[in-house]
Formats: structure tokens, sequence, C-alpha cells
């Protein structure tokens, strides 16, 4: 399974790579992994295979990454890569040939799809994780592929920053949930409860709520829609927002017990239910009528999946397969609309009943199926979903039945709206017969087709759906095994519910059709979202005048400042008991020698007065060491200081020779933190000797270090068999800082005046929505 | 400019140039048992480095390919022995008999060494050159 996965990254970097050269033929590279996973997937879910994969990182440390292939993630993984080959089919129709760019999108497409089929296989917290966080990556990446386009990349902005945050949820929740149930594999867990479950049962909802746009989390779908119609169609309607729904069906059998569980999913998903379906009755362009209509199915969803009864179960994981081939079709055909007429606007298209037959008939197969009307899959599943409501008892069955009847209906009338305003007669008689159309692109149609015909098939074997469906809900909740998909239940209380919201829903969709012609609203919130955005950009801002202003006095004064507070902790061990003047005369002279020398240092007036007497200083600690008898010391401060000098040498010459007055403020201020830094450095040497003389304990490291430095680290110095053998890690690091350091100094000191800076804050006025006056900041 | 302002200087640099290099050789192959090591000999290379700059002697030497060579050979040397199972920077010893040298032991610990020599090359030239060690030889350079 980890094969799979390392497969499609390959493919996904060599289409990095190349994929431009390659035009649209990058579909075909990117579609052949996705063909491989839908292949291991069909093969699993029909012979009901059970695979296990795992690969330690680190030992000890429980970090593990598993995926695994059952009756449940192999469905899921079936749906991504197999409706994910149709997007690639599809999105060959979409692009123009010699469009720039389709490599990069046909690589971040296929990246996607890795991180999609990792979350569904998922099968420790750790690696969903990654997977999720890369979903949210890569769906910015998408969603603001056309990065000219200001508005694309505020839509892509704005799902990152959701998703990500959301993404931060998921990991507090992870961490919630690792700590009382420790070390579990997702497949494994058990249910438990208590403060920390309760708190990784909201904030896992919370995450799964950004992921699959609930409300108030679903602001940044709509926007989405600025993506190319093969992304929405791919990730906002048939796999990534079903992100969140995988999440609460994992982590369901573990928290389903927590008392917030149950509620807190229900409310996401009855507002999101209800106010989605709102929201797609209020849009005029096709695509965001999807959308929002994604918005409230995916509320069904989630709802169903936390009530937590095996039957409420069932029907989501229908839903889920249901919706997957019903909402990937309609985004096709609204995608192909698009391309070939150049409008969305259900005001300006009409007619195109005659002029797109194929397309039309596609889109009543599917509408239908959401709509739940038979003989199509939405109808069995829908069915399901009613008769789990019916199954619950006292609040959840009223709560239950009003969101899937209220939410049914106004369902019911968008798809009618939607169908009737796209293919219907135009309400406007003065225009044309019907909207001009392009011709008919094969590639765009062809996918659609196919799942209009699953669609249909999958009614028509609705036995075998059962069985795959079943199998699926039974790894969630074993007492899913009782429940079937009916093709025809009889004249069920549930059935006769389902009559009634298609009657309902298609009168009101009619009557709502003709009135509803006005502009759409924005969205509510999406612009706060915006805002907030901006506002943390402009504090950022301000933060990073205050704090880099480019003084280095400045710089300097703050860093000594903060490493003499660093020391205070000492003066709580501070004992002047063991200490003593010196070991030997010369350490006295040179000691004294040292310490005239840096009053000198303050004292003198010229630069080049000032670094003789630093190097007096350098020169005369050198001796100290040498008087203590620590050789090694002694060569490193000799040329340090050599270094130095050659600085001295080199710098002298760009300043001015003498030291600029100060006086005031800035000279107390200065004198203030010298004097702390002194007394801190003081306090802070004399604590730290306090252990002098106390010979180190005979299992002392320091013996070890000794005794294994020959035979070990092949060296008599120890010091040097420390740093290149027993701590060479260390070292690695500390050389690998060295070289970030060099960067730093050539990025700094590359940069002459004359060329400025590269970067200019007010000269990014397209990063900024028109009509938003918020980032005015100019300085 | 200095440099032609002062032959002293020039002469000065090109004596301390060969007495710097032999010693930093010296202080790279003691330091396993002796004092000295790699960031040693770093320290003096690069500071002689610089001088030679300064005093126009040759051409300043350009440290990101210093630099990168240096953080390649680490890397390398401390990744290499998990190709075949072991710990990161396990060190690997060879003991031989060379001529003139007599018995000698070296590990993989001297190339890592070596690695951060480079890289302490590298950061002295990168450091000191961005205080304008070009700019002072003047602005043709080499003038010999």
């Amino acid at each position: 399974m980890i094969w799979l996965l390392l497969f499609h990254l390959a493919a996904s970097a060599a289409l990095m790579a190349v994929g431009d050269r390659l035009g649209r033929w990058s579909f075909a590279v990117a579609g052949a992994p996705m063909s491989v996973s839908a292949a291991v997937a069909l093969e699993a879910t029909i012979t009901r295979r059970r695979v296990v994969d795992t690969y330690q990182w680190v030992e000890g440390l429980d970090l593990t990454m598993a995926v695994r292939l059952d009756a449940f993630t192999s469905l899921l993984l079936l749906l991504v890569s197999g409706i994910g080959v149709l997007i690639c089919v599809y999105a060959a129709g979409y692009f123009a040939a010699g469009t720039v760019g389709v490599g990069r999108f046909a690589a971040t497409l296929l990246a996607f799809s890795t991180a999609m089929a990792g979350l569904v296989v998922a099968d420790t917290a750790w690696t969903l994780f990654v997977f999720w966080e890369l979903t949210s990556i890569t769906s910015f990446l998408l969603v603001g592929h056309k990065r000219t386009d200001a508005g694309a990349r505020i839509a892509a902005r704005r799902a990152l920053v959701i998703t990500a945050s959301g993404g931060l949820a998921l990991l507090a929740g992870f961490v919630a949930l690792l700590d009382v149930a420790p070390g579990a594999r997702l497949s494994e867990l058990e249910s438990v409860s208590g403060g920390w479950a309760t708190a990784a049962a909201v904030l896992i909802l919370v995450a799964a709520a950004t992921k699959s746009a609930q409300v108030p989390f679903h602001v940044w779908l709509p926007g989405a829609m600025a993506a190319p119609t093969p992304v929405s169609a791919y990730l906002h309607s048939a796999t990534m927002v079903k992100a969140g729904v995988v999440l609460v069906a994992v982590a369901s059998p573990a928290l389903g017990e927590t008392g917030v569980w149950t509620p807190l999913g229900v409310a996401f998903g009855a507002t999101s239910m209800i106010w989605g379906a709102v929201g797609a009755l209020r849009q005029v362009d096709a695509k965001l009528i999807m959308a929002w209509g994604t918005v409230s199915q995916l509320g069904l969803m989630i709802a169903l999946l936390s009530i937590g009864s095996a039957k409420a179960t069932f029907a989501a994981v229908a839903i889920v397969v249901a919706h997957a081939l019903f909402k990937a079709a309609l985004f096709m055909v609204v995608g192909e609309i698009d391309v070939r007429t150049g409008t969305r606007d259900i005001n300006e298209l009409h007619g195109l009943r005659r002029s797109m037959p194929v397309a039309f008939v596609v889109t009543v197969i599917a509408s239908a199926s959401m709509a739940g009307v038979p003989p199509l899959l939405g109808f069995p599943a829908k069915e399901a979903a009613v008769e789990a409501a019916l199954g619950l008892q006292g609040g959840e069955r009223a709560v239950m039945l009003a969101i899937i009847i209220g939410g049914s209906i106004l369902t019911v009338a968008y798809t009618t709206r939607f169908v009737l305003g796209v293919f219907g007669p135009s309400t406007d008689h003065s225009a044309g017969h019907s909207t001009a159309v392009a011709p008919a692109r094969p590639m765009m149609a062809a996918p659609s087709v196919v799942l209009a015909l699953a669609t249909l098939g999958g009614f028509a074997a609705l036995g075998w759906v059962t069985g795959i469906v079943r199998g699926a809900s039974v790894v969630l909740d074993s007492k899913a095994e009782v429940y079937s998909l009916l093709r025809w239940p009889g004249l069920t209380d549930a059935f006769l519910i389902s009559v009634g919201i298609v009657l309902v829903g298609a009168v009101v969709g009619t009557a709502l059709a003709a009135r509803l012609t006005g502009p759409a609203p924005r969205t509510l919130g999406a612009d706060g979202v915006d805002t907030a955005i901006d506002q943390v950009v402009v504090l950022a801002r301000i933060v990073a005048a205050r704090v880099q202003h480019g003084s280095l006095p400045g710089y300097v004064l703050t860093i000594v400042g903060t490493a003499a507070l660093a020391a205070s902790p000492f003066l709580w061990s501070f004992d002047l008991g063991p200490v003593y003047g010196w070991d030997n005369l010369g350490q006295g002279v040179l000691a004294v020698f040292v310490a005239a020398a840096a009053i000198a240092a303050t004292r003198v007036r010229t630069r080049l007065g000032a670094a003789l007497v630093l190097g007096a200083i350098g020169f005369a600690v050198t001796g100290l060491f040498v008087a203590h008898g620590a050789p090694d010391l002694v060569l490193t401060q000799l040329l340090v200081e050599t270094v130095v000098v050659v600085g001295f040498v080199v710098g002298l010459g760009r300043l001015t020779t003498t030291f600029p007055r100060i006086g005031g403020l800035w000279l107390s201020s200065r004198l203030a933190v010298s004097a702390l830094a002194a007394g801190a450095t003081a306090v802070a040497l004399v604590a730290s000797s306090g252990r002098l003389g106390m010979s180190p304990p005979a299992n002392s490291v320091t013996h070890r270090l000794t005794e294994e430095a020959v035979d070990e680290g092949g060296g008599k110095n120890i010091v040097n068999v420390v740093l290149t053998d027993v701590r060479a890690l260390d070292t690695l690091g500390e050389v690998i800082v060295l070289v970030v350091v060099a960067v730093g100094i050539l990025a700094l000191t590359r940069t002459r005046p004359d060329e400025g800076p590269e970067f200019e804050p007010d000269a990014e006025p397209d990063l900024v929505q028109p009509e938003s006056d918020v980032l005015v900041v100019s300085t | 400019m200095i440099a032609r302002r002062s032959p002293i200087v020039q002469l000065g640099v090109r004596a301390a140039t060969t007495l710097a290099l032999v010693f930093a050789v010296f202080a790279f192959f003691a330091g396993h048992n002796r004092p000295g090591g790699g960031f040693a000999a770093g320290l003096l290379l690069g500071a002689v480095l610089v001088l030679r700059t300064v005093a126009g002697l040759s051409q300043p030497l350009r440290p990101v390919p210093t630099l990168a060579a240096g953080g390649i050979i680490a890397a390398v040397v401390a990744l290499l022995p998990m190709v075949w199972g072991d710990v990161a920077l396990d060190q690997f010893e060879v003991e031989t008999t060379l001529p003139l040298l007599g018995k000698v032991k070296s590990g993989t610990a001297l190339l890592f060494d070596l690695g951060v020599t480079a890289i302490v090359v590298g950061l002295v030239v990168a450091l000191l050159e961005g205080f304008g060690a070009e700019q002072l030889a003047g602005p043709q350079g080499r003038d010999e």
C-alpha cells in the first residue's frame, strides 16, 4: 500500500518537472497512478481483502506510518481514485490546447490525489494528520491555480487559512485523544470518556467541520469555485470535502460516547444542511449552486455519522457513495456548459435541452439522484437516511426528521430551479430560442456520462452495492450488518415521506425559479474572514517594523539585556564560599591587566584605539588559558583573535575614525544594560564555579569519555573526539547553523543600497480585493 | 588600494600565507590527538584568504561553493553509515603505514572534520568580505 502512495508521489514529482512539455498529455500520466490505485481498491472491495502496511519511522516514539485497506477504506479509495481518473479525462477536455501551466496543474492534481488516498487509508493518527494537511496545501495550490487572478488568490488564501486552522484543531484533538487512548491504531480505537475525550471530540468535530465546509466554516467553499472546474468537481464535491466525513466516521467509535459528540455533530450538520440548501436556492451561478448544495449534503452526512446509530452510519456511507457519483457528474456538466456557452449564470442560460442533449440527460439523471428519485442510486440512500431518522427516539428523532425533510425539500427545490433555469425555455421571451453553444467536447462529456451510468447501474445492481456499503459500515459499526438498501421498500412511512419531499420540493423549486432572478447575495462571513486575514498581515507589519527597527546598537542591547535576564535564576544558587583568588600568580597579573584594558576600552575615543585595546584583552585572556593549562582553548582563542584583527583591518576603513557622541537616555540605558550584563555574568560565573573542587562522581560521563576516547573515537584529544565522534550529531547541527549564518550574511551584504530591497510592502495591490478598503496601509 | 600603497603589507601577507597554510594543515591533522582540529584550521585558512584579498594578492574566494561543499561532505559522512544499516555518524577507521610518516591512523571523523573546515572557511570569508574586503583591494582587485 505504501508503495502505491510512493508511486503516486514519484509520478507527481516527474510531472512537476516535465509536465509543461507534455501539455494535455500530462493528464494521461497523472491518470496512470490513479488507475492503479482504483484497480487495487476495486480488487480489495470485491475480494473483501484486508491489508495493513506499516513503516516504523522512529522507534520508541510511536511514530509509525500505517495504512490499511479494509471494506471501508477500499470503498473510499475506489471513489477517490476512480473519480480521479475520470477527472483526468475531463481535464484533458477542459483545458484548451496550449494552455500554459497544464503540466503544473496535472502534477498538483495528482499530488492532491496522493494526499487524499493517503488520508482515507491512514491507520494511525499521525499518518492521517500528515495527509490531512497535505490535502489542505494541494487544495490551496489548485484553488489558486490561476495565479494572476486576484480573486482566485484571495479565495485560495481564505480556504487555506480556514482548513489549516482546522488542521491545528485536528492536531490538538489527536493529542488529547491519544492521551486517553494511547498508541492505538485508528481501526482499533476504543470508546473513551472524560475531560480529555470531550476536548478531543470538540476539536476533531471542528476540524471535520472546517474541511467539510460546515456552517460557520463553510465560507471558503463558494470562493473555492474560482478554481478550474475539474478541481471543483474533484476536490470540492467528491473527495476533499469528504475528508471531514471520513474523520467523523473514523473517530466516531472512540468519541461517540462523549456527551458533546452527537449534539455538536448534529448541530454542525443540521445548520449546514439547511443553510447550504438556502444558499443554493439564492445563487444564480450554476457552479455556486452546486457548491452550496455540497455544503448541504455534507451536513446530512456529518449529522448522520455523529448520531452514532448503526442505521444512520449505514445511511451515511450510502449517501457518501451516491453523492460522489451525482455531484461530480453535475459539476462536470456545469463546467462543460461554462466552456461551451461562456457563462454559468442561470438567468442567461436557457433552452440547452436541445443544443446540449447529452449534458441534459446526464443532468436529469444526476439531479434526480440528488433529489432522491427512483430508479437511481440516490433514492435508496435517501430512503435509508429517512429510515434511520425514523428509527431514533425522542428529540434526536424530531431533529433528524426535521432537517432531513426540510433539507431535502430545499434540495429538490434548488435542483429543480437549476434544471429548469439551464435547460428549460427562456423566461424572457425577447431572447433567442436557446443560448448559443460552441462545438461539443467529447472528452468533457464522456466522464459525466460514465458517472450517470454508474448512478443508474448502482440502482440496477443494488444488491451488489448494498453488499459493499454494508461491508464498509460494519467496519465502523458492527451492528450495521442487518441493513440493506431497498429497490422498492413498499408503502412505508419513509417512502411516503420521500414522495412528499419530491413533490413539495418540485413545486417550491418551480415557483422560485421564476421569482429568484436577482443577483445573488455575497457569502455571509467571507468578507469578514478576508478582513481578519488582512488585519493580521497589517498587525504583522506593524510588529515587524517595531521589532526589526534596523538599529544595530538597539539589537545588541536587546540581546545582551535578554542574556542578562536569563542569568537571573543563578542568583538563587549564589554562593561565594568556593571562590578563591588564583592558582598561580600569573593568573592574577593577567586578570588585573584584562580588567584595566576593559576599562580603557570604554574610555578610548577612536575606533582604532578601541580595536587595539580589545585585541589586548583577547590576547590576555589567551594568556589566562595558558596559565590555566587549556591548550585547546588557547589555540582557538588565538585564532579567533586573529580573525577579529583581520575583520578590523577590513572593516575599520569604512567607519568614522572616532565614535559618535551619544548622550541622554540612550547613554544611560546602555550603561544600565551593561551594568546588568556585567553583574549577571559575575553571578553566573560564581554560581557555576561553585561545583569546582568536587571531583566528578565515579560513574560520571567524564571518566567514560577519557577511557573510551581512544578506543571508540580513535583520538587522544578528548575535546576533538567529543566534537567529531561522541557528539558529532551536535557538531553537524552546529555547522549547519554556521552555513545558515553565512547565507544570511551573504544575503545581507550583497544587497547594495543602490539595488534597493526586492520586496516592497506597498507594491502588492493585486493581493488586495478591489472593494476592500482594509489594506490601504501605505506608510 | 592598501596593497598599492603598502608593499610591506603584500610582503607580510605572502610570508604569512605559507606559514598559515603549513600550520593549518598541521592543526587539521594533529587535531585528533593534540590541540587543533577542523575548526581551528578553518579559522586560520579563512583569515589568511581574506588577508590575501585585502592585499590584492588573489581574487576573493567565492564562499557559496565552499559552504556547499562543506555541508555536503559533512552530511554525506553523517548519513552514509545509515546506508548499510549502522547509526548515523558511525566511525569507520583505517590504519596504515605510509612512507616517511610511519604508522598512520585515521577515520571518517577526519572527513567529517574536513567538511567542518570548509564550512568555517566559507563562513569567515563571507563574514569578512561582507565588510567589504573586495572593495578595499581596489576596483581591479588583483594587482600584481
